[in-house]
């Protein structure tokens, strides 16, 4: 399993809201969750269109995990919570 | 992650004879890929869409062994439940014991403790479904909190509930619960208990109340289910909720995924691994029928 990073599609903000937005949210793979399902909920909660969240679930599928999301540290919180609830194994992460 | 491949369970069709034919009929080496023309097309139900949502024909034994699964992650979820209270323990086939909870401390810490008298036993896979879940600490327990509530004033441990703190600042130490209520911060213990003290609690509430609708529109005897959209996302979340239960009680990996094709019909875990391998083309086929 690679643990490289995880080349991530940024938002469209400004360097200046970047620079007060440096966390992310991580999805770990897991031996249990189907791909379809992973999938699905990555459209779920983020409104991701069908080709972006099977790409994400790719990514996490062959490199272990993926960066699903970034900005402030409150949002990415909520993003975990919404990954739990669906039983996605997610984390918060300070992206230093 | 897993994927579902071809040539597995073969699609639900229209045959809807014998529904009676309990689920664990078979011996669990009736199962295997030797006996292609048994009744497994209907064992292998899976939803289609209908208009607004999906449907699914169950037989009265696989309902029960979903009934059963479900209820008993909700009470795992629940932790400090009474047996017997509410819809978890009543009617759910493979109960045992006048609490009604079927999660006796006797299955504890399955499928190590299951041995040769488990999931092959005269009940076959139905039966020993009704055991299986149960963590260390699920069964028996009696803590604060549990019982009939009392009318009154709510004791702090109950305001603290009804604002939404769990409490909790520490990963669960059963395995099950901890990969349902995983940390938030891989490296970061603190902030982990923080987040916890603040969304354990609605995450519980989350699954419990998947697991109820599931069980309010799953009839213990089986039948026709047919779902509102809403109510598929609510069975959606259960059932993968009992995927990962019985892939971490299973000891399903990475790298033995396909545990089902090599585990030894004497394998205590062979029934319990059909079960696991059916609820994900059900699964599969609920995320199909939504798309």
């Amino acid at each position: 399993v690679s643990t490289a990073p995880v080349e991530v599609e940024q938002p469209e903000t400004s360097q200046e809201a970047r620079l007060d937005a440096p966390w992310i949210t991580i999805v770990w793979n897991d031996p249990v969750n189907l791909m379809s399902y992973v999938t699905y909920v990555f459209q779920k909660v983020f409104g991701y269109p069908k080709a972006k969240a099977q790409k994400l679930m790719l990514d996490v599928h062959h490199k272990g995990k993926a960066v699903v999301s970034s900005g402030a540290r409150e949002a990415m919180e909520r993003d975990a919570e919404a990954l739990h609830g669906y039983g996605l194994w997610a984390t918060v992460s300070h992206d230093s | 992650m897993s994927g579902i491949g071809p040539g597995g369970f073969p699609a639900d069709d229209d045959d809807r004879s014998g529904p009676d034919e309990p689920f664990g009929a078979q011996e669990p080496d009736g199962l295997g890929e030797d006996d292609p023309g048994d009744d497994s097309e209907e064992l292998a139900a899976t939803f289609h869409p209908i208009p607004g949502g999906a449907a699914c024909y169950f037989a009265p034994a696989q309902a029960g062994v979903i009934r059963s699964l479900v209820g008993q992650v909700a009470e795992l979820v629940r932790g400090d439940s009474a047996p017997g209270d509410s819809a978890f323990g009543d009617n759910s086939p493979g109960d045992s014991g006048p609490g009604g909870s079927g999660m006796g401390g006797a299955m504890g810490g399955w499928p190590a403790a299951g041995g040769p008298g488990g999931p092959g036993g005269a009940g076959g896979p139905a039966d020993a479904a009704g055991g299986g879940l149960a963590g260390p600490g699920a069964a028996g327990q009696g803590g604060p909190g549990s019982g009939e509530p009392t009318p009154g004033t709510p004791s702090p441990d109950e305001l603290e509930r009804m604002l939404g703190l769990s409490g909790n600042v520490e990963l669960p130490d059963d395995p099950v619960l901890a990969r349902l209520l995983p940390d938030a911060y891989s490296d970061d213990a603190e902030a982990s208990a923080e987040f916890r003290r603040y969304t354990e609690e609605s995450l519980r509430a989350s699954k419990i109340n998947s697991a109820r609708a599931v069980l309010a529109s799953l009839p213990a005897g089986g039948g026709e289910v047919v779902l509102s959209e809403s109510e598929c996302q609510q069975w959606l979340r259960a059932l993968n909720d009992v995927r990962l239960a019985l892939g971490v009680r299973l000891g399903i990996t990475d790298e033995n995924e396909d545990l089902m094709s090599s585990a030894s019909v004497d394998d205590p875990r062979s029934a319990y691994l059909w079960v696991y391998q059916w609820l994900a083309y059900l699964q599969d086929s609920l995320i199909e029928s939504l798309s």
